[in-house]
């Protein structure tokens, strides 16, 4: 067997990540977006940091994906928005700033678990770097609802009831315990989807204690196996704003690159 | 609330004034200044509350009369 193939992922595993890669896309352009508007400087130095991060991570990601074999078009351009396999609470900008701050922070978070799972060789130290960013990006999160769940609870759990069904999709169905994950029995990752829903759950559970605001429940069936898309990790045929695919491929300002 | 920043290049050295940060709470507030004022290679950095600080001021010697 050559060395190539000796490396090769598994094809679940290339989706995996190009889903983690397409979430933290998406991440740095809505932290981008409320950078100058957030409710102060501080909040605003912060997103601007977390958008930064998030692109150099998908600079890494898209790195490796490349010595998989995946063509530079789909790294750099020429998808369609129905390509992204972003998570889909990311598809729309969010409204206003708790509705944002929910909308990010699950993303994030959800993103930070499935790749914490993995234990490939290719990822050792990449990780645990991406995890010295991410502490800032979870810390801040969690800051910031804390506060928020004090002063604006309905707002905080109307945006929770909105995208927790998104990001359960996105970690993926319950079904996949630890015997049944395919990832995990690839020793690709060594902790299962149905175990990072839990840790995820538990998580707000923990951090909503005490609050006026309510977490959803871990809904079993959602998403239903039968209607997830293993791929776009979502149900159904969302996809991010074709003007936001546009700023991402760079469309609009194409006769400025640099040969 | 309003929170101090202070710093220093590396221990024993007396710390830097870096600066403020708004926040409204002493988690949030650490996240701030490590965002806004992580520009060098701090061996140490933290915040106080100012409402926290003791003000070291003249008072009238108690007993005695006020000047």
């Amino acid at each position: 067997m050559s060395a190539e193939a000796e490396n090769a992922w598994p094809e679940a595993a290339v989706d995996y990540v190009k889903a983690i890669a397409d979430t933290k896309l998406l991440l740095g352009q809505r932290y981008g977006e409320w950078m100058l508007k957030g409710p102060n400087l501080e909040d605003d130095i912060s997103g601007a940091s977390n958008a930064q991060d998030e692109i150099g991570q998908v600079r890494q990601l898209f790195r490796l994906l490349t010595q998989q074999g995946v063509e530079d078009d789909w790294l750099e351009s020429s998808r369609s928005a129905e390509e992204y396999a972003n998570a889909s609470i990311l598809d729309e900008e969010a409204e206003n700033w708790p509705t944002f701050i929910v909308q990010v922070a699950l993303a994030d978070r959800a993103a930070w678990l499935l790749l914490d799972a993995i234990v490939h060789d290719d990822f050792t130290g990449m990780v645990q770097k991406m995890g010295e960013d991410e502490y800032f990006h979870l810390e801040h999160h969690d800051a910031r609802l804390e506060t928020l769940a004090e002063d604006q609870p309905e707002a905080v759990e109307a945006a929770l009831e909105r995208y927790f069904p998104g990001i359960l999709a996105f970690i993926g169905p319950s079904s996949y315990g630890s015997s049944e994950d395919p990832l995990v029995s690839a020793d690709f990752t060594d902790r299962s989807i149905a175990e990072i829903r839990g840790a995820f759950h538990e998580h707000y559970e923990e951090l909503f204690a005490g609050t006026d605001v309510s977490v959803p429940p871990l809904e079993e069936d959602v998403p239903e196996p039968e209607a997830w898309d293993e791929t776009r990790r979502r149900s159904g045929e969302g996809h991010v704003e074709p003007s936001v695919v546009e700023q991402l491929q760079g469309i609009s300002n194409q006769e400025y690159v640099i040969e | 609330m309003k929170y101090h920043v202070f710093t220093r290049h590396k221990a024993g050295d007396d710390m830097i004034h870096a600066g403020t940060v708004q926040a409204d709470s002493d988690r949030l507030a650490r996240i701030y200044a490590h965002r806004t004022y992580d520009e060098e290679d701090w061996e140490f950095m933290g915040v106080v509350r100012e409402e926290h600080l003791l003000e070291v001021d003249e008072q009238p010697i108690v007993g005695g009369r006020a000047r």
